[in-house]
């Protein structure tokens, strides 16, 4: 188990190293600090929530209501800044309904025993409700200009608030899932859940953790969302759940819990970014661009499994 | 001394048109540099791919060397992907961005980041709603007329009196809306619209299989709706084909903004006997002139400025009425469809 998962690394860093070449000798561009800059910003709140995601697979548990949630609080954070609630406070609110959007789910699933799928399913259409409700057809602009700066500008050198958030956030989450009892658990209770409750390991508090802890990182992700692009809108970080959940399975994870780690799931995000910043550099249209990923995240989900093909040729060619 | 300022006004009014009606229209010198992107709201929609046609054709005839790409998102990630292609170009040092914004204002900073690295920014079809980080905005028609025209489709497909609903794009499109706003000012304001009734708007997201099931969701929610509006090329499209498929033509008809080509059978088989449009070709032609003006720097956007785009003749830039600290370059007008000409336009 762990050879393989060393193996997966060392391809997925091989992949990564291939793409950063390729895109350094073609693209006289690409090393420069404003399209690195660029290349994280485009996509940072989505690599954040990746983050969480991670824990939430690995926990054998699926959460597809992300998008909506970002969306949820971009769009609940321009509607009391339109009705005159500091924006400080806004942001306060803003991440506690993420908080309370993540124990609803939480406790759907934990105590209430309902498959994620379903739950977060609900939810994803609930929250992405909400937030339209809110903000009905409008888009809301003009937010305060520290607000947008934040989002937009260096705060240490070139870096972005957001970006120094993503670091911190993955030595943090790094940290937590290989270092700490917590992290053993989430691998344990993934593996399988009743073995884990036979020793003794609080199942329920930690899948409600693991949720709260998903809409929290989602309701602040979707405030840096609305910083970078200054504005909010009904249909902000729709679909957004698709490419989150893709990167975390590119990094190995199984959908069936019980394994993935950090380094790779940072490996993966690596991947995604240079190779989708590559092809838009090279002038590669959307529908390429998803094509490839898609077929990334395939060729993800069937080579850990060749060795296993190879093994079913063989006895059934022994057999013969 | 009240009439003395009066006079004086109007003489400097009259000053300032002279000098407009005499200012040398500025003819672009062929043959400069500079990469370009037509960044359309997303692939795979007629009306963008003529748009296209139009701006390759100006690019041809002006000579320029460098590239103009043709580069959009997928519909499902069109917010994002327009963001990510204007950053991107900014990198690229692209002479000019040529955008249909499906953003909203969420482009504004991209767009602004673009300006600054010195890419052109001019919009066609779908404006930066707050005018930040654009150039200039080439507007098909005036966005006030559009509402007249339809609303005038409207009473005269409804014989004046009955009730109709909207089947627009996605909510966040600023061309649309801004047309529907227009509609239901000129149903409200004008006697003759008083007894049409516009009982819903809703939203196909400019898909054709959205749009097919909301339009038949309105005639089945509202019994005497007898005309979907749909400013919208799907949208048109997907409502008429839905009527023709149910059999509802003869109850409920279908109008808007549409492609003769795409629409021709539909307007001779009496599903949608009138409609709209203006011509996505000259419109992609004449946004090139204007970029390639800008990018090239022998235009400066200012207010006031005049120039020579080939063969669609000259065009000025104005304020926009719509849109306060936004410039505008009027292309109009529009034609209105029907069995007389719909088959000639459609070849």
């Amino acid at each position: 188990m762990k050879k393989r998962l060393l193996s997966w690394e060392g391809l997925l860093l091989a992949a990564f190293a291939t793409i950063f070449a390729f895109n350094a000798i073609s693209l006289p561009q690409f090393l420069t600090i404003p399209n690195q800059i660029n290349m994280f910003q485009l996509s940072i709140e989505k690599v954040i929530v990746v983050l969480v995601m991670a824990f939430v697979i690995i926990n054998a548990e699926i959460d597809l209501s992300v998008g909506s949630m970002m969306g949820l609080s971009a769009c609940a954070f321009g509607w009391l800044f339109q009705q005159g609630v500091d924006p400080v406070v806004a942001i306060g609110l803003c991440l506690l309904i993420g908080v309370l959007g993540g124990a609803v789910n939480g406790l759907f699933v934990a105590w209430v025993g309902l498959p994620s799928l379903v739950v977060t399913l609900a939810a994803l259409i609930g929250f992405r409700g909400l937030a339209r409700v809110l903000v009905e057809d409008r888009g809301i602009t003009d937010f305060p200009d520290w607000f947008d700066a934040l989002g937009q500008q260096g705060l240490i050198g070139p870096m972005t608030f957001a970006m120094i958030s993503f670091f911190t956030l993955l030595v943090v989450a790094w940290i937590i899932l290989e270092k700490s009892a917590f992290g053993r658990h989430t691998y344990v209770i993934g593996s399988n859940r009743d073995v884990a409750e036979f020793a003794g390991i609080n199942t329920k508090r930690h899948k409600l953790i693991i949720f709260v802890a998903t809409g929290l990182v989602s309701a602040f992700a979707g405030l840096l969302y609305a910083a970078r692009v200054g504005a909010v809108r009904g249909d902000v970080a729709n679909g957004f759940e698709l490419d989150i959940i893709t990167i975390v399975l590119l990094g190995g994870a199984s959908i069936f819990g019980g394994s993935g780690t950090l380094v790779s799931t940072g490996l993966a995000i690596l991947i995604v970014l240079n190779l989708r910043n590559g092809m838009a550099l090279h002038n590669v249209t959307g529908h390429i661009q998803t094509g490839v990923i898609g077929f990334l995240l395939i060729a993800s989900v069937l080579v850990p499994r060749l060795d296993l093909l190879r093994r079913i040729t063989k006895k059934s060619k022994g057999q013969e | 001394m009240k009439n003395l300022g009066l006079l004086g006004v109007a003489a400097a009014l009259m000053l300032g048109t002279t000098q407009f009606a005499y200012a040398d229209a500025i003819k672009l010198e062929s043959g400069k540099e500079s990469k370009m992107i037509l960044l359309p709201k997303f692939l795979g929609i007629l009306v963008f791919d003529q748009a296209n046609e139009g701006a390759q054709e100006a690019h041809a005839e002006l000579a320029n060397p460098g590239k103009l790409e043709f580069l959009g998102p997928t519909p499902e990630n069109s917010v994002a992907g327009q963001i990510e292609i204007m950053t991107t170009a900014a990198t690229q040092k692209q002479g000019a961005v040529l955008l249909s914004n499906n953003a909203g204002d969420q482009i504004a900073p991209a767009a602004k980041a673009a300006m600054d690295a010195g890419t052109k920014v001019v919009t066609w079809d779908s404006p930066i709603p707050s005018g930040e980080g654009e150039s200039v905005f080439v507007a098909q028609v005036d966005f006030g007329s559009i509402g007249i025209v339809m609303a005038d489709m409207a009473h005269s497909i409804l014989g004046g009196a009955g009730e109709m609903a909207v089947l627009s794009a996605t909510p966040d499109a600023a061309n649309q809306n801004a047309w529907i706003e227009a509609m239901k000012q000129a149903l409200a304001t004008d006697a003759k619209y008083k007894d049409i009734k516009l009982v819903d708007v809703v939203y196909g997201d400019d898909q054709a299989e959205v749009s097919y099931n909301r339009a038949l969701a309105l005639v089945d929610k509202y019994p005497d709706l007898k005309l979907i509006m749909s400013p919208t090329t799907v949208g048109i499209q997907a409502a008429a084909k839905a009527m023709q498929d149910e059999g509802l033509c003869e109850k409920t008809k279908v109008s808007g903004l549409g492609l003769p080509s795409e629409m021709v059978s539909y307007t001779m088989n009496g599903c949608a006997p009138e409609f709209a449009l203006w011509d996505f070709r000259d419109l992609g032609y004449l946004t090139y002139y204007t970029a390639y003006g800008l990018a090239s720097g022998q235009l400066t956007g200012e207010i006031g400025e005049t120039f020579t785009a080939g063969r669609m003749g000259d065009y000025t830039i104005e304020a926009d009425p719509g849109r306060a600290n936004a410039k505008r370059i009027l292309m109009g007008p529009f034609t209105v469809y029907t069995k007389d000409n719909v088959e000639a336009a459609a070849k």
